[in-house]
Protein backbone atom coordinates (compact mmCIF):
# COMPACT_ATOMS: atom_id res chain seq x y z
CA UNK A 1 0.00 0.00 0.00
CA UNK A 2 1.07 3.70 -1.01
CA UNK A 3 -0.03 7.14 -0.46
CA UNK A 4 -2.11 8.65 -3.37
CA UNK A 5 -1.25 12.43 -4.24
CA UNK A 6 -2.82 14.81 -6.97
CA UNK A 7 -1.24 18.08 -7.49
CA UNK A 8 -2.66 21.09 -9.80
CA UNK A 9 -4.87 18.28 -11.84
CA UNK A 10 -6.52 19.90 -14.82
CA UNK A 11 -8.54 18.59 -17.95
CA UNK A 12 -9.96 19.79 -20.98
CA UNK A 13 -12.12 17.82 -23.26
CA UNK A 14 -11.99 18.71 -26.84
CA UNK A 15 -15.88 18.35 -28.09
CA UNK A 16 -15.19 17.11 -31.90
CA UNK A 17 -18.49 18.27 -32.72
CA UNK A 18 -18.99 21.62 -31.52
CA UNK A 19 -15.18 22.68 -32.00
CA UNK A 20 -14.80 23.57 -28.22
CA UNK A 21 -13.00 23.25 -25.56
CA UNK A 22 -14.40 22.09 -21.83
CA UNK A 23 -12.67 22.09 -18.76
CA UNK A 24 -13.82 19.29 -16.54
CA UNK A 25 -11.65 19.79 -13.60
CA UNK A 26 -9.74 23.48 -12.25
CA UNK A 27 -6.83 22.64 -10.66
CA UNK A 28 -7.39 19.64 -8.08
CA UNK A 29 -4.81 18.49 -5.22
CA UNK A 30 -5.61 15.91 -3.27
CA UNK A 31 -3.67 13.25 -0.69
CA UNK A 32 -4.78 9.99 0.11
CA UNK A 33 -2.52 9.21 3.05
CA UNK A 34 -1.20 5.25 2.87
CA UNK A 35 -3.72 3.06 4.30
CA UNK A 36 -6.47 5.68 4.44
CA UNK A 37 -10.04 5.61 2.92
CA UNK A 38 -11.28 8.80 0.98
CA UNK A 39 -14.62 9.20 -0.63
CA UNK A 40 -15.26 11.86 -3.26
CA UNK A 41 -18.33 13.26 -3.73
CA UNK A 42 -20.60 15.95 -5.99
CA UNK A 43 -23.22 16.05 -8.39
CA UNK A 44 -23.32 15.00 -11.71
CA UNK A 45 -21.43 15.90 -13.94
CA UNK A 46 -18.81 17.71 -11.43
CA UNK A 47 -15.80 15.63 -12.85
CA UNK A 48 -15.35 12.51 -10.58
CA UNK A 49 -15.22 9.96 -12.83
CA UNK A 50 -12.57 12.08 -14.87
CA UNK A 51 -10.54 12.74 -11.81
CA UNK A 52 -10.60 8.55 -11.34
CA UNK A 53 -10.08 7.95 -15.20
CA UNK A 54 -6.91 10.13 -15.15
CA UNK A 55 -5.39 8.20 -11.85
CA UNK A 56 -6.15 4.96 -13.29
CA UNK A 57 -4.24 6.10 -16.15
CA UNK A 58 -7.04 5.94 -18.74
CA UNK A 59 -7.18 9.33 -20.04
CA UNK A 60 -4.40 11.63 -20.34
CA UNK A 61 -3.64 14.83 -18.11
CA UNK A 62 -4.36 18.25 -19.11
CA UNK A 63 -2.24 19.43 -16.31
CA UNK A 64 -0.81 18.87 -12.79
CA UNK A 65 0.54 15.37 -11.59
CA UNK A 66 -0.15 11.84 -10.34
CA UNK A 67 1.83 10.25 -7.59
CA UNK A 68 1.65 6.95 -6.25
CA UNK A 69 4.21 6.31 -3.74
CA UNK A 70 5.49 9.64 -4.51
CA UNK A 71 6.24 8.20 -8.02
CA UNK A 72 4.44 9.83 -11.20
CA UNK A 73 1.98 6.91 -12.82
CA UNK A 74 1.74 6.66 -16.71
CA UNK A 75 -0.71 4.63 -18.20
CA UNK A 76 -2.47 1.97 -16.40
CA UNK A 77 -1.23 -0.39 -14.31
CA UNK A 78 -1.22 -2.91 -11.56
CA UNK A 79 -0.29 -0.12 -8.72
CA UNK A 80 -3.80 1.31 -9.15
CA UNK A 81 -6.67 -1.37 -9.21
CA UNK A 82 -9.89 -0.43 -10.41
CA UNK A 83 -13.33 -1.48 -9.24
CA UNK A 84 -15.79 -0.32 -11.92
CA UNK A 85 -19.33 0.36 -11.98
CA UNK A 86 -20.35 -1.91 -14.67
CA UNK A 87 -18.37 -4.69 -13.01
CA UNK A 88 -16.35 -4.95 -15.96
CA UNK A 89 -15.85 -8.75 -15.81
CA UNK A 90 -14.88 -11.02 -17.98
CA UNK A 91 -17.81 -13.18 -18.66
CA UNK A 92 -15.74 -15.74 -20.47
CA UNK A 93 -14.06 -16.58 -17.35
CA UNK A 94 -14.85 -18.29 -14.39
CA UNK A 95 -15.20 -16.35 -10.52
CA UNK A 96 -12.06 -18.07 -9.74
CA UNK A 97 -10.23 -17.30 -12.64
CA UNK A 98 -11.48 -13.66 -12.48
CA UNK A 99 -10.33 -12.98 -9.33
CA UNK A 100 -6.98 -15.31 -10.06
CA UNK A 101 -6.44 -12.96 -13.11
CA UNK A 102 -4.10 -9.78 -12.19
CA UNK A 103 -1.70 -12.89 -10.40
CA UNK A 104 -1.79 -14.44 -13.85
CA UNK A 105 -0.58 -11.21 -15.44
CA UNK A 106 2.39 -11.52 -13.33
CA UNK A 107 3.21 -14.92 -14.35
CA UNK A 108 2.11 -16.32 -10.51
CA UNK A 109 1.70 -19.94 -11.46
CA UNK A 110 -1.41 -22.04 -11.65
CA UNK A 111 -1.63 -23.63 -8.07
CA UNK A 112 -0.44 -20.60 -6.22
CA UNK A 113 -3.11 -17.60 -8.32
CA UNK A 114 -6.08 -19.76 -7.34
CA UNK A 115 -4.84 -19.86 -3.81
CA UNK A 116 -4.49 -16.24 -3.63
CA UNK A 117 -7.71 -16.22 -4.93
CA UNK A 118 -9.72 -18.69 -3.06
CA UNK A 119 -8.71 -16.72 0.24
CA UNK A 120 -10.04 -13.22 -1.21
CA UNK A 121 -13.39 -15.11 -2.49
CA UNK A 122 -13.08 -16.20 1.03
CA UNK A 123 -12.87 -12.87 2.05
CA UNK A 124 -16.00 -11.62 0.40
CA UNK A 125 -18.18 -14.95 1.20
CA UNK A 126 -18.31 -16.05 -2.10
CA UNK A 127 -16.15 -19.63 -1.68
CA UNK A 128 -19.50 -21.22 -3.13
CA UNK A 129 -19.75 -19.13 -6.31
CA UNK A 130 -16.10 -19.75 -7.50
CA UNK A 131 -16.74 -22.07 -10.20
CA UNK A 132 -19.55 -20.09 -11.29
CA UNK A 133 -19.50 -17.70 -14.71
CA UNK A 134 -20.03 -13.98 -13.93
CA UNK A 135 -24.10 -14.31 -15.92
CA UNK A 136 -25.37 -16.77 -13.74
CA UNK A 137 -24.62 -14.19 -10.39
CA UNK A 138 -26.58 -11.71 -8.81
CA UNK A 139 -25.62 -7.97 -9.52
CA UNK A 140 -24.60 -7.67 -6.08
CA UNK A 141 -22.44 -11.05 -6.04
CA UNK A 142 -20.95 -9.64 -9.61
CA UNK A 143 -19.39 -6.33 -7.98
CA UNK A 144 -18.15 -8.34 -4.61
CA UNK A 145 -16.06 -10.57 -7.40
CA UNK A 146 -15.37 -6.96 -8.96
CA UNK A 147 -13.66 -5.87 -5.38
CA UNK A 148 -11.67 -8.84 -4.58
CA UNK A 149 -10.54 -9.08 -8.18
CA UNK A 150 -8.80 -5.98 -7.50
CA UNK A 151 -8.00 -6.67 -4.16
CA UNK A 152 -6.46 -9.97 -4.84
CA UNK A 153 -3.73 -7.81 -7.27
CA UNK A 154 -2.31 -6.19 -4.16
CA UNK A 155 -2.76 -2.77 -5.45
CA UNK A 156 -1.00 0.15 -3.48
CA UNK A 157 -3.98 2.35 -4.38
CA UNK A 158 -7.34 0.91 -4.90
CA UNK A 159 -9.75 3.10 -7.59
CA UNK A 160 -13.68 2.61 -7.08
CA UNK A 161 -16.05 4.65 -9.07
CA UNK A 162 -19.63 4.46 -8.05
CA UNK A 163 -19.14 1.12 -7.24
CA UNK A 164 -22.70 0.22 -5.98
CA UNK A 165 -24.70 2.96 -7.35
CA UNK A 166 -26.07 -0.09 -10.12
CA UNK A 167 -27.65 -2.54 -7.22
CA UNK A 168 -30.23 -2.53 -5.43
CA UNK A 169 -30.83 -0.66 -1.71
CA UNK A 170 -30.74 -3.72 0.57
CA UNK A 171 -27.68 -5.23 -1.21
CA UNK A 172 -25.99 -1.65 -1.18
CA UNK A 173 -25.94 -1.39 2.18
CA UNK A 174 -24.79 -4.83 2.75
CA UNK A 175 -21.66 -4.28 0.31
CA UNK A 176 -21.02 -1.13 1.88
CA UNK A 177 -20.39 -2.65 5.36
CA UNK A 178 -19.10 -5.82 3.93
CA UNK A 179 -16.63 -3.38 2.66
CA UNK A 180 -15.81 -1.31 5.34
CA UNK A 181 -14.82 -4.50 6.83
CA UNK A 182 -12.70 -5.89 4.40
CA UNK A 183 -10.69 -2.27 4.08
CA UNK A 184 -10.36 -2.83 8.08
CA UNK A 185 -8.64 -5.97 7.48
CA UNK A 186 -6.21 -5.42 4.66
CA UNK A 187 -6.10 -1.78 4.44
CA UNK A 188 -5.79 -0.58 1.10
CA UNK A 189 -5.26 2.64 0.28
CA UNK A 190 -8.64 3.64 -0.92
CA UNK A 191 -9.98 6.55 -3.54
CA UNK A 192 -14.01 5.83 -3.54
CA UNK A 193 -16.19 7.80 -5.69
CA UNK A 194 -19.73 8.16 -5.02
CA UNK A 195 -22.99 10.44 -5.46
CA UNK A 196 -24.59 9.27 -2.08
CA UNK A 197 -23.60 11.39 0.73
CA UNK A 198 -24.73 8.67 3.13
CA UNK A 199 -22.32 5.97 1.08
CA UNK A 200 -19.77 8.57 1.41
CA UNK A 201 -19.92 9.07 5.24
CA UNK A 202 -20.34 5.84 5.76
CA UNK A 203 -17.66 4.39 4.64
CA UNK A 204 -14.80 7.23 4.85
CA UNK A 205 -12.16 8.83 6.79
CA UNK A 206 -12.87 12.00 4.84
CA UNK A 207 -15.06 13.12 2.57
CA UNK A 208 -13.89 15.59 -0.17
CA UNK A 209 -16.83 17.69 -1.54
CA UNK A 210 -16.16 18.22 -5.53
CA UNK A 211 -18.01 21.12 -7.64
CA UNK A 212 -17.72 22.03 -10.99
CA UNK A 213 -13.97 20.39 -11.11
CA UNK A 214 -12.88 21.67 -8.60
CA UNK A 215 -12.07 20.68 -4.35
CA UNK A 216 -15.30 22.60 -2.42
CA UNK A 217 -14.24 21.53 0.79
CA UNK A 218 -11.98 18.42 2.82
CA UNK A 219 -14.23 16.84 5.81
CA UNK A 220 -12.97 14.58 7.90
CA UNK A 221 -15.45 11.37 9.69
CA UNK A 222 -14.30 10.35 12.57
CA UNK A 223 -16.96 7.91 13.65
CA UNK A 224 -15.56 5.10 15.08
CA UNK A 225 -14.91 1.29 13.68
CA UNK A 226 -16.33 -1.04 12.44
CA UNK A 227 -19.57 0.39 11.04
CA UNK A 228 -22.79 -1.22 10.42
CA UNK A 229 -26.10 1.05 9.10
CA UNK A 230 -27.98 -0.28 12.15
CA UNK A 231 -25.76 1.60 14.88
CA UNK A 232 -25.14 4.42 12.62
CA UNK A 233 -28.33 4.91 11.02
CA UNK A 234 -29.84 6.35 14.27
CA UNK A 235 -26.72 8.00 15.47
CA UNK A 236 -26.54 12.17 15.91
CA UNK A 237 -22.90 12.00 14.77
CA UNK A 238 -23.52 10.19 11.28
CA UNK A 239 -26.27 12.26 10.69
CA UNK A 240 -25.02 15.58 11.82
CA UNK A 241 -21.83 14.88 9.09
CA UNK A 242 -24.51 13.56 6.60
CA UNK A 243 -26.42 16.71 6.79
CA UNK A 244 -22.62 18.81 6.28
CA UNK A 245 -21.68 17.05 3.75
CA UNK A 246 -25.49 17.35 2.03
CA UNK A 247 -25.73 21.13 2.31
CA UNK A 248 -22.43 21.15 0.45
CA UNK A 249 -23.23 19.02 -2.02
CA UNK A 250 -26.23 21.14 -2.77
CA UNK A 251 -24.57 24.06 -2.81
CA UNK A 252 -21.83 22.98 -5.06
CA UNK B 1 -57.76 -30.63 -31.88
CA UNK B 2 -56.58 -31.07 -28.11
CA UNK B 3 -55.48 -34.20 -29.06
CA UNK B 4 -53.33 -32.36 -32.06
CA UNK B 5 -51.69 -30.32 -29.36
CA UNK B 6 -50.82 -32.93 -26.92
CA UNK B 7 -48.83 -35.59 -29.32
CA UNK B 8 -46.74 -31.95 -30.78
CA UNK B 9 -46.52 -31.41 -26.92
CA UNK B 10 -45.01 -35.13 -26.50
CA UNK B 11 -42.81 -34.70 -29.75
CA UNK B 12 -41.12 -31.55 -28.59
CA UNK B 13 -39.86 -33.39 -25.18
CA UNK B 14 -38.91 -36.29 -27.48
CA UNK B 15 -36.85 -34.19 -29.81
CA UNK B 16 -35.34 -32.36 -26.51
CA UNK B 17 -34.28 -36.21 -24.92
CA UNK B 18 -33.01 -37.30 -28.31
CA UNK B 19 -31.91 -34.37 -30.93
CA UNK B 20 -32.12 -36.48 -33.73
CA UNK B 21 -35.48 -37.36 -33.52
CA UNK B 22 -35.33 -33.60 -34.44
CA UNK B 23 -33.69 -33.36 -37.14
CA UNK B 24 -35.31 -36.49 -39.11
CA UNK B 25 -38.93 -36.32 -38.29
CA UNK B 26 -39.53 -33.05 -39.89
CA UNK B 27 -38.37 -34.64 -43.11
CA UNK B 28 -40.64 -37.00 -43.21
CA UNK B 29 -43.53 -35.12 -44.74
CA UNK B 30 -41.36 -33.33 -47.48
CA UNK B 31 -40.45 -37.07 -48.53
CA UNK B 32 -43.57 -38.11 -48.33
CA UNK B 33 -45.12 -35.33 -50.37
CA UNK B 34 -42.22 -35.93 -53.34
CA UNK B 35 -43.43 -39.70 -52.95
CA UNK B 36 -46.91 -38.49 -53.52
CA UNK B 37 -46.48 -36.23 -56.29
CA UNK B 38 -44.31 -38.91 -58.36
CA UNK B 39 -46.48 -41.87 -57.58
CA UNK B 40 -49.23 -39.65 -58.95
CA UNK B 41 -47.42 -39.31 -62.23
CA UNK B 42 -48.04 -35.65 -62.13
CA UNK B 43 -44.95 -34.95 -63.85
CA UNK B 44 -43.06 -37.65 -66.60
CA UNK B 45 -40.76 -39.86 -63.91
CA UNK B 46 -37.89 -38.92 -66.33
CA UNK B 47 -38.41 -35.18 -65.24
CA UNK B 48 -38.87 -36.16 -61.29
CA UNK B 49 -37.90 -39.04 -60.51
CA UNK B 50 -39.37 -40.55 -56.93
CA UNK B 51 -37.90 -40.99 -53.83
CA UNK B 52 -36.68 -44.71 -54.67
CA UNK B 53 -35.45 -44.04 -57.58
CA UNK B 54 -32.68 -41.71 -56.08
CA UNK B 55 -32.41 -43.99 -53.55
CA UNK B 56 -31.32 -46.93 -56.03
CA UNK B 57 -28.80 -44.50 -57.67
CA UNK B 58 -27.34 -43.79 -54.33
CA UNK B 59 -26.58 -46.96 -54.03
CA UNK B 60 -25.47 -47.68 -57.29
CA UNK B 61 -23.06 -44.59 -57.23
CA UNK B 62 -21.98 -45.68 -53.97
CA UNK B 63 -21.26 -49.57 -55.17
CA UNK B 64 -19.08 -48.11 -57.77
CA UNK B 65 -16.98 -46.18 -55.66
CA UNK B 66 -17.63 -42.92 -57.49
CA UNK B 67 -19.94 -40.85 -54.73
CA UNK B 68 -17.42 -41.38 -51.91
CA UNK B 69 -14.36 -40.30 -53.91
CA UNK B 70 -16.44 -36.74 -55.47
CA UNK B 71 -17.56 -36.53 -51.54
CA UNK B 72 -13.79 -36.42 -50.25
CA UNK B 73 -13.01 -34.77 -52.94
CA UNK B 74 -15.49 -31.45 -52.07
CA UNK B 75 -14.87 -32.03 -48.42
CA UNK B 76 -10.91 -31.62 -48.97
CA UNK B 77 -11.69 -28.65 -50.87
CA UNK B 78 -13.80 -27.27 -48.33
CA UNK B 79 -11.39 -27.99 -45.33
CA UNK B 80 -8.39 -26.30 -47.26
CA UNK B 81 -10.28 -23.06 -48.43
CA UNK B 82 -12.23 -22.99 -45.09
CA UNK B 83 -8.96 -22.72 -42.95
CA UNK B 84 -7.20 -20.51 -45.51
CA UNK B 85 -10.20 -18.57 -45.05
CA UNK B 86 -9.80 -18.54 -41.43
CA UNK B 87 -6.24 -18.33 -40.67
CA UNK B 88 -6.71 -15.16 -43.19
CA UNK B 89 -9.55 -13.91 -41.66
CA UNK B 90 -9.26 -14.06 -38.26
CA UNK B 91 -6.10 -11.77 -38.00
CA UNK B 92 -7.15 -9.43 -40.32
CA UNK B 93 -10.61 -9.21 -38.41
CA UNK B 94 -8.77 -8.48 -35.31
CA UNK B 95 -6.33 -6.02 -36.87
CA UNK B 96 -8.80 -3.75 -38.37
CA UNK B 97 -11.19 -4.31 -35.32
CA UNK B 98 -8.61 -3.00 -33.23
CA UNK B 99 -6.37 -0.01 -35.02
CA UNK B 100 -8.50 2.54 -36.26
CA UNK B 101 -5.74 3.44 -38.90
CA UNK B 102 -6.28 -0.34 -40.48
CA UNK B 103 -9.63 0.02 -40.65
CA UNK B 104 -9.07 3.45 -42.00
CA UNK B 105 -6.76 1.85 -44.80
CA UNK B 106 -8.59 -1.32 -45.20
CA UNK B 107 -12.25 -1.25 -44.84
CA UNK B 108 -12.66 0.55 -47.97
CA UNK B 109 -10.82 -2.03 -50.13
CA UNK B 110 -12.58 -5.03 -48.36
CA UNK B 111 -15.93 -3.61 -49.13
CA UNK B 112 -14.71 -2.89 -52.82
CA UNK B 113 -13.36 -7.10 -52.72
CA UNK B 114 -16.37 -8.20 -51.36
CA UNK B 115 -18.82 -6.79 -53.97
CA UNK B 116 -16.96 -8.59 -56.70
CA UNK B 117 -18.38 -11.84 -55.23
CA UNK B 118 -17.16 -15.02 -55.66
CA UNK B 119 -17.92 -16.61 -58.87
CA UNK B 120 -17.21 -13.26 -60.49
CA UNK B 121 -13.63 -14.33 -60.41
CA UNK B 122 -13.91 -17.97 -62.03
CA UNK B 123 -12.65 -16.62 -65.45
CA UNK B 124 -9.99 -14.75 -64.64
CA UNK B 125 -9.06 -17.33 -62.29
CA UNK B 126 -9.09 -20.35 -64.73
CA UNK B 127 -7.08 -18.48 -67.15
CA UNK B 128 -4.28 -17.87 -63.94
CA UNK B 129 -4.73 -21.22 -62.69
CA UNK B 130 -6.60 -23.28 -64.97
CA UNK B 131 -8.87 -26.35 -63.85
CA UNK B 132 -7.93 -27.43 -60.37
CA UNK B 133 -7.70 -26.89 -56.76
CA UNK B 134 -5.97 -23.68 -56.86
CA UNK B 135 -9.01 -22.28 -58.58
CA UNK B 136 -11.09 -23.57 -56.17
CA UNK B 137 -9.97 -23.02 -53.28
CA UNK B 138 -9.38 -19.62 -54.01
CA UNK B 139 -12.88 -18.55 -54.29
CA UNK B 140 -13.52 -20.51 -51.55
CA UNK B 141 -11.49 -18.63 -49.32
CA UNK B 142 -12.60 -15.61 -51.04
CA UNK B 143 -15.97 -16.85 -49.93
CA UNK B 144 -15.21 -17.68 -46.20
CA UNK B 145 -12.63 -14.64 -45.53
CA UNK B 146 -15.39 -12.09 -45.85
CA UNK B 147 -18.43 -12.75 -43.02
CA UNK B 148 -14.85 -14.04 -40.99
CA UNK B 149 -13.48 -10.53 -41.08
CA UNK B 150 -17.03 -8.57 -40.51
CA UNK B 151 -17.79 -10.96 -38.17
CA UNK B 152 -14.48 -10.86 -36.14
CA UNK B 153 -14.49 -6.74 -36.54
CA UNK B 154 -17.65 -6.52 -34.82
CA UNK B 155 -16.73 -9.06 -32.30
CA UNK B 156 -13.46 -6.78 -31.12
CA UNK B 157 -15.84 -3.45 -31.54
CA UNK B 158 -18.30 -4.96 -28.97
CA UNK B 159 -16.58 -5.77 -25.96
CA UNK B 160 -16.86 -2.95 -23.91
CA UNK B 161 -13.98 -0.58 -22.93
CA UNK B 162 -14.28 -1.24 -19.79
CA UNK B 163 -12.88 -4.72 -20.01
CA UNK B 164 -10.10 -3.29 -21.66
CA UNK B 165 -9.14 -0.74 -19.11
CA UNK B 166 -9.68 -3.28 -16.07
CA UNK B 167 -7.10 -5.94 -17.93
CA UNK B 168 -4.94 -3.29 -18.20
CA UNK B 169 -5.27 -1.81 -14.71
CA UNK B 170 -4.87 -5.74 -13.35
CA UNK B 171 -1.90 -6.08 -15.16
CA UNK B 172 -2.12 -6.85 -18.44
CA UNK B 173 0.47 -6.09 -21.21
CA UNK B 174 -0.83 -5.05 -24.89
CA UNK B 175 -0.13 -9.27 -26.03
CA UNK B 176 -1.71 -10.91 -22.81
CA UNK B 177 -5.12 -8.41 -23.34
CA UNK B 178 -5.14 -9.91 -27.34
CA UNK B 179 -5.20 -13.33 -25.99
CA UNK B 180 -7.03 -12.91 -22.49
CA UNK B 181 -9.72 -10.35 -23.74
CA UNK B 182 -9.72 -9.19 -27.38
CA UNK B 183 -9.76 -13.03 -28.76
CA UNK B 184 -12.63 -14.56 -26.15
CA UNK B 185 -14.68 -11.47 -26.06
CA UNK B 186 -15.05 -11.66 -29.67
CA UNK B 187 -15.21 -15.61 -30.12
CA UNK B 188 -18.89 -15.35 -30.40
CA UNK B 189 -19.05 -13.44 -32.99
CA UNK B 190 -16.06 -14.83 -34.86
CA UNK B 191 -17.68 -18.41 -34.64
CA UNK B 192 -21.32 -16.70 -36.40
CA UNK B 193 -18.60 -15.20 -38.88
CA UNK B 194 -16.83 -18.74 -39.95
CA UNK B 195 -20.65 -20.35 -39.47
CA UNK B 196 -21.99 -17.67 -42.05
CA UNK B 197 -18.98 -17.83 -44.41
CA UNK B 198 -18.86 -22.29 -44.33
CA UNK B 199 -21.93 -21.73 -45.26
CA UNK B 200 -21.50 -19.38 -47.97
CA UNK B 201 -18.39 -21.39 -49.01
CA UNK B 202 -20.35 -24.45 -49.62
CA UNK B 203 -22.09 -23.19 -52.08
CA UNK B 204 -19.60 -21.49 -53.49
CA UNK B 205 -18.14 -24.55 -53.98
CA UNK B 206 -20.54 -26.71 -55.70
CA UNK B 207 -21.08 -23.55 -57.95
CA UNK B 208 -17.30 -23.50 -58.62
CA UNK B 209 -17.63 -27.32 -59.42
CA UNK B 210 -20.07 -27.17 -61.76
CA UNK B 211 -18.32 -24.13 -63.60
CA UNK B 212 -14.62 -25.49 -63.78
CA UNK B 213 -14.51 -28.90 -61.72
CA UNK B 214 -13.55 -32.19 -62.96
CA UNK B 215 -14.59 -34.19 -60.13
CA UNK B 216 -17.19 -33.45 -56.28
CA UNK B 217 -20.60 -33.19 -55.92
CA UNK B 218 -21.15 -29.99 -57.96
CA UNK B 219 -19.60 -31.79 -60.82
CA UNK B 220 -21.91 -35.05 -60.67
CA UNK B 221 -24.31 -32.77 -61.07
CA UNK B 222 -23.28 -30.94 -63.99
CA UNK B 223 -22.33 -34.40 -65.70
CA UNK B 224 -25.77 -35.81 -64.87
CA UNK B 225 -27.14 -32.94 -66.73
CA UNK B 226 -25.15 -33.78 -69.66
CA UNK B 227 -25.99 -37.18 -69.73
CA UNK B 228 -29.86 -36.43 -68.66
CA UNK B 229 -29.91 -38.35 -65.56
CA UNK B 230 -32.40 -36.33 -63.58
CA UNK B 231 -32.23 -38.91 -60.60
CA UNK B 232 -28.29 -38.04 -60.27
CA UNK B 233 -28.91 -34.62 -60.14
CA UNK B 234 -31.60 -34.67 -57.09
CA UNK B 235 -29.27 -37.08 -55.08
CA UNK B 236 -26.67 -34.11 -55.83
CA UNK B 237 -29.05 -31.64 -54.44
CA UNK B 238 -29.91 -34.18 -51.39
CA UNK B 239 -26.26 -34.88 -50.56
CA UNK B 240 -25.87 -31.54 -50.76
CA UNK B 241 -28.30 -30.41 -48.21
CA UNK B 242 -27.74 -33.21 -45.78
CA UNK B 243 -23.68 -32.35 -45.22
CA UNK B 244 -24.50 -29.08 -44.68
CA UNK B 245 -27.58 -29.94 -42.01
CA UNK B 246 -24.68 -32.02 -40.67
CA UNK B 247 -22.08 -29.76 -40.88
CA UNK B 248 -24.06 -27.10 -39.07
CA UNK B 249 -25.94 -28.69 -36.92
CA UNK B 250 -23.82 -31.44 -35.48
CA UNK B 251 -20.38 -29.68 -35.55
CA UNK B 252 -21.06 -25.30 -35.90
CA UNK B 253 -23.93 -24.51 -34.17
CA UNK B 254 -22.67 -26.75 -30.49
CA UNK B 255 -19.64 -24.81 -30.71
CA UNK B 256 -21.56 -21.42 -31.06
CA UNK B 257 -23.64 -22.58 -28.23
CA UNK B 258 -20.95 -23.69 -26.13
CA UNK B 259 -19.08 -20.08 -25.89
CA UNK B 260 -21.74 -17.05 -26.58
CA UNK B 261 -24.43 -18.59 -24.47
CA UNK B 262 -22.68 -20.09 -21.69
CA UNK B 263 -20.98 -16.69 -21.07
CA UNK B 264 -24.43 -15.04 -21.42
CA UNK B 265 -22.86 -12.95 -24.27
CA UNK B 266 -25.42 -14.33 -26.80
CA UNK B 267 -28.60 -14.89 -25.59
CA UNK B 268 -30.51 -18.11 -25.85
N1 LIG C 1 -15.08 12.10 -23.22
C1 LIG C 1 -15.57 13.32 -22.92
N2 LIG C 1 -15.58 14.30 -23.86
C2 LIG C 1 -16.08 15.51 -23.57
N3 LIG C 1 -16.57 15.86 -22.37
C3 LIG C 1 -16.60 14.93 -21.40
C4 LIG C 1 -16.10 13.61 -21.62
N4 LIG C 1 -16.25 12.90 -20.48
C5 LIG C 1 -16.82 13.75 -19.58
N5 LIG C 1 -17.02 14.96 -20.13
C6 LIG C 1 -17.61 16.14 -19.43
O1 LIG C 1 -16.84 16.39 -18.30
C7 LIG C 1 -17.68 16.73 -17.20
C8 LIG C 1 -17.41 15.79 -16.05
O2 LIG C 1 -17.80 14.47 -16.41
P1 LIG C 1 -17.65 13.24 -15.42
O3 LIG C 1 -18.05 12.02 -16.14
O4 LIG C 1 -16.29 13.26 -14.84
O5 LIG C 1 -18.72 13.57 -14.30
P2 LIG C 1 -19.15 12.74 -13.00
O6 LIG C 1 -18.93 13.63 -11.84
O7 LIG C 1 -18.49 11.43 -13.00
O8 LIG C 1 -20.70 12.57 -13.24
P3 LIG C 1 -21.66 11.34 -12.86
O9 LIG C 1 -21.94 11.45 -11.41
O10 LIG C 1 -22.87 11.60 -13.68
O11 LIG C 1 -20.93 10.09 -13.24
C9 LIG C 1 -19.10 16.68 -17.71
O12 LIG C 1 -19.50 17.99 -18.03
C10 LIG C 1 -19.01 15.83 -18.95
O13 LIG C 1 -19.95 16.26 -19.89
MG1 LIG D 1 -19.15 9.34 -13.21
Amino acid sequence: MKSLTIRNLSKTYFDLYAGTNHTAIHDVSLEVAEGDFVAVVGPSGCGKSTILNMIAGFIPLSGGEILVGGRPVKGPGPDRGVVFQSFALFPWKTVLENVAFGPKMRGVGKAEREAIAREYLALAKLTEAANRYPNELSGGMQQRVGVVRALANNPDVLLMDEPFASVDAQTRMTLQEELTRIWQEKRPTVLFITHDVGEAVFLANRVVVLSKGRVLDDIGIDLPRPRSWDALNEDADFKALSNRVLQLVRSA
Amino acid sequence: MTILFKSWHHYLRLTQRFPSVGSIVPFIPVVALWWLVTALELFPRVFLPGPGDVLRSFGSLVYKGILPDYLQDSMVRLAVGAFCGIALGIPLGILIGMSRHAHTALWPVLLFFQAIGDIAWLPILVIWFGYGLVSMTFVIVYTVIFPVVLNTVLGVRSIPIAMHRAALSLGASRWQVLWEVVLPGALPNIVTGLRNGLGYGWRALIAAEIIVGTSGIGFLMFDARRAGSTVEILLGMIILGILWYIVDSWILAPIERATGQRWGLVSK
